[in-house]
Parts: structure tokens; C-alpha cells; sequence
């Protein structure tokens, strides 16, 4: 934990320390080889499915690596690396992920077969629903005659009204109005944990 | 007790009925609502207007004759057979086409739940208790006016209560009603969503410049005193590095965000990134070094 303190202390002074910075590129060069100098995208053919794109429910953990089944039953081995991003609900930490959780993965796909991922977002789902009913912290939202629960989270969930700045007041969402919901799915269940929720005010 | 109670049923299974029949055949909307029914599965996309139609026209038939004098029990039967007819309908729906709409008393897409039998099922109910009229309901509303009323309205209510295509009318609005009283979700206090930083983030010059470099989403971020640090990985010179971007916290300013490629394990800061500062002014008003000089 002090180490992780230290690393963003580090960090912290890296970017905000050197407060008097003189122009626009004090250090380092951004030349276009630099941006490009990463190995180029393979082209996929039309219409193939994307060698470096993996989605399923997670089966097994094991040290640094995640086995996924696909909804087209492909088995998938998965490697997280330090600089893997792992989004659940929020971004977050490999000791966060469960089996049974789903996942979509973005990467880079290795000669021995697993995937390098570079992304990994578990559970996301976008939802366009209509607000069927409002509790505490809940939004009951109608998704084509199905009900779905959405639970709102304090201190992450967010609301985004007529396309602005997202702000943490959601007191401005009406029953009976539609909505986009991206949240964390709590898996087997019709309940979902809300990051963001789009509507109109 | 049932003298009075009979002759009334009628009266509401016309109404109903006429309600019914004027979506069927009146409505403009009439056409998209045979199509989201689940006739266009029973008779086909091309006779579902038609049989639409046709089953209004026969509400319509049945409500003038329940509401015109005599009342017969076979008017009452007649509804009876209706209603199962609609209740095998709805079990249809419900069995071979889940997704359709019912269609039933409004345009509106409502999926056939457990409210559409029991209404179905609460107009059986009239129905049978229709049979042993004897009068007309026109005597009993101008005999007994105060307790037809109240029958009539209290049974409206409950056919109300039971359409699920009616509930935008009073229940959406009830519920509105109680979310302004109860004030169940936050109203928000002053922290900025991760959400809104991402998106002054994405706003900035700097990232505008670095971002073809990212090759993962946000792995990690935290508060310092004005900042909130943004840690992505990047790929510089074909080396995996962390890309660490400082957003103005609390104040709107994408030009003031900045970054720092930093090789994570010898901790070696690769390059550094911020947008020259925010002038009012164009660059050709600031004195020349030049002109100045001279």
C-alpha cells in the first residue's frame, strides 16, 4: 500500500511538480514516428472477427491470467499485464474481477494464442430504457416490457443531462422519461450498478 | 340487491367496448397497432389490418346492441364468449409471440402481462353477472342515480387500474408525484464525477496531441489539491510507458491539462506535454522582441 503511495507521489510530481515548465515541449520529442513507431494495425478482413477483440463470461482466474468462455463458446485465455486497464464500474484492479463476471477485452493477440490485453471492461452494459419507477438510490427502468433495476452508487454515479458535463446530481431524472444507462451488470441478475446515465433535463 | 346491480353491467361492457372498437376502427394509428399485435403472427402481416378491423367492427356491433333496449341474456353470453375469446387470444399472445403488443385498448406498445388477463377476466365477470338483467340500465341509473354511480365508477377504476396502456395517464404521474415529495435521489453535492474529468480530458489540446499514443482506457486515477491524475498506458518509441495526465480539478480549463510519459519501472520521465498558457489575445498583438528592440 506505501509502495502504491510512493508510486503516486512519484507520479503526482512528475506531472504537476514541475510547475515552471518553459514552452510547450520542455522535454522529449512528439515527432509523428513517435506515435507510429508502435506496430501497425493488422488489417482485418470484412466481416472476420477481430483477433484482437475477446467477449465472455470469465471461468477461472489464475495468476495474472483470466480463462473466458465466448457467447460462440470460443475459449479465450486472456493475460493482464501492469498496464492493462480494468474497468468494473469504475476503473479499478485485477483482484476486483470474479468468475462468472462478463467481459469485453481489446488487445493484442500473441503467437502462443492468449490475449494481451490492453483493455478490459467487465460487466459494462449501455441500456436504453424508459424510467418506469424511482426508490432510494434506485431507478426501476423499462427495457422493452422487461424490468430492470438499476442501482444508483454514491461518490460514482453520474448523471449526464442534454449532453453536458457529467454532474452527480441525478435529482433531475423523471419517471416515464427515456434514458442511456452504462453500468456494471451484477451478473445473473436484472440488476445493474450505474456509472453514467444519460438524459434529458 | 343483483336487480339493480345487473342491468348496469351492460351499460360498462358497452363502453368499454366502444372504447375498444374506436382504436380498431377509428384510429389513425390503428394500422401500426394490428402490426405490433400478435395477429400479424396468428393471420399474417398482410390480414392483420384487416382482422383488426373486423373484430372492431364486431365490439362495436355488440356495444350498441348491449347499450340499446332490451337487455336479452344472450347479449350477455355473447359478451361472455368475447371475453374468453380475448383471454385466448392474450394466452396466444403471450405463448407464441411474447414481444408483440396487445393492442387491446390503446395504440400504445404494451406487452401482455398479467393485468390484461385480469381485465379480460373482470369483464367475464360483468359478463356473467349481465345474465339476470331484467331491466334497462337507463331505469336503474335514473332510480337509484347515487349507488349506479358509485358501482359504475368504482368498476371503471378497477378496469382502469388493470390496462397497463392507461398508466402514463395516472400512474407515471403518481409516481412523479412521489418522487417530489420523497426526494429519493441525491441531489448532488460538489465533487466532479470521474465522468466530467475524462470529458475536460478529452477537451484538451494535450490530449489532442498524445492521444493516438494511449493504447489502453483509464487504468487508474486519484485527487491532488487542485489536480485529478489520470494514468493511461502509452506506447512511445515502441516502449510501454505510463501516459500521466494532470486535469484542473474543480475549475473548467482544458488548456491547462498536462502530461508526462514516464517510464514506470526506472521511474525516467520520457516527455513532458502542456499547451502553451491561455491568452485572451492573438499571438499578433503581443509585442514582437523585434519591435521592441528597436
Amino acid at each position: 500500500m506505501t509502495e502504491n503511495l510512493d508510486r503516486r507521489r512519484l507520479l503526482t510530481n512528475a506531472v504537476v511538480g514541475s510547475a515552471a515548465l518553459a514552452g510547450a515541449t520542455a522535454l522529449g520529442s512528439l515527432a509523428p514516428e513517435a506515435a507510429f513507431a508502435a506496430p501497425g494495425e493488422q488489417a482485418v478482413e470484412p466481416g472476420a472477427p477481430d483477433p484482437n477483440f475477446a467477449e465472455g463470461r470469465i471461468t477461472g482466474i489464475s495468476a495474472g491470467m483470466l480463462f473466458v468462455t465466448g457467447s460462440d463458446l470460443a475459449l479465450w485465455r486472456i493475460r493482464i499485464t501492469g498496464g492493462t486497464s480494468i474497468w468494473k464500474l469504475r476503473p479499478t484492479t485485477f483482484d476486483q474481477v470474479a468468475v462468472g463476471d462478463g467481459l469485453y477485452a481489446r488487445g493484442l493477440r500473441l503467437p502462443d494464442g492468449t490475449l494481451a490485453a490492453d483493455s478490459v471492461w467487465v460487466n459494462i452494459v449501455n441500456v436504453h430504457a424508459h424510467i418506469a419507477a424511482i426508490g432510494r438510490n434506485l431507478l426501476h427502468l423499462d427495457h422493452k416490457g422487461k424490468r430492470i433495476v438499476g442501482h444508483l452508487v454514491p461518490g460514482t454515479s453520474a448523471a449526464r443531462y442534454n449532453n453536458t458535463p457529467a454532474v452527480s446530481d441525478m435529482s433531475m431524472l423523471r419517471v416515464g422519461k427515456h434514458v442511456q444507462v452504462i453500468g456494471a451488470w451484477v451478473p445473473d441478475t436484472n440488476e445493474v450498478e450505474i456509472a453514467t446515465v444519460y438524459a434529458a433535463a | 340487491m343483483i336487480s339493480w346491480i345487473a342491468p348496469l353491467q351492460p351499460l360498462l361492457l358497452g363502453i368499454v367496448l366502444l372504447w375498444s372498437a374506436r382504436l380498431k376502427l377509428l384510429s389513425p394509428h390503428a394500422a401500426a397497432a394490428a402490426g405490433r399485435s400478435a395477429l400479424a403472427k396468428l393471420v399474417g402481416d398482410t390480414r392483420a389490418l384487416p382482422a383488426y378491423r373486423l373484430v372492431g367492427a364486431g365490439e362495436a356491433a355488440l356495444a350498441l346492441v348491449l347499450l340499446a333496449p332490451p337487455a336479452l341474456p344472450a347479449e350477455a353470453l355473447a359478451a361472455a364468449a368475447l371475453s374468453l375469446g380475448f383471454t385466448g387470444y392474450l394466452a396466444y399472445a403471450r405463448v407464441a409471440a411474447p414481444d408483440s403488443s396487445c393492442g387491446c385498448l390503446s395504440a400504445t406498445r404494451t406487452p401482455v402481462r398479467w393485468r390484461s388477463f385480469a381485465r379480460t377476466g373482470a369483464l367475464l365477470a360483468a359478463s356473467m353477472l349481465a345474465l339476470p338483467a331484467a331491466g334497462s340500465w337507463f331505469d336503474v341509473l335514473r332510480g337509484r342515480p347515487l349507488p349506479a354511480a358509485a358501482l359504475l365508477l368504482a368498476e371503471t377504476a378497477l378496469l382502469v387500474v388493470l390496462s397497463p396502456e392507461l398508466d402514463r395517464h395516472w400512474l407515471d404521474r403518481l409516481r412523479q408525484l412521489k418522487v417530489q415529495v420523497t426526494r429519493p435521489l441525491p441531489a448532488g453535492g460538489f465533487d466532479v464525477p470521474l465522468d466530467s474529468t475524462v470529458e475536460q480530458l478529452h477537451r484538451s489540446p494535450v490530449w489532442r496531441e498524445t492521444a493516438a499514443l494511449l493504447t489502453s482506457d483509464l487504468r487508474e486515477h486519484w485527487d491532488d489539491d487542485d489536480w485529478r491524475i489520470l494514468v493511461f498506458t502509452a506506447r512511445h518509441h515502441g516502449q510501454e510507458v505510463a501516459a500521466v495526465y494532470a486535469v484542473p480539478r474543480l475549475r473548467y480549463q482544458p488548456a491547462a491539462v498536462r502530461v508526462v510519459l514516464v517510464d514506470e519501472p526506472t521511474g525516467q520521465v520520457l516527455l513532458t506535454l502542456e499547451s502553451p498558457p491561455d491568452s485572451p489575445e492573438p499571438d499578433w498583438v503581443l509585442p514582437s522582441p523585434a519591435a521592441a528592440a528597436a
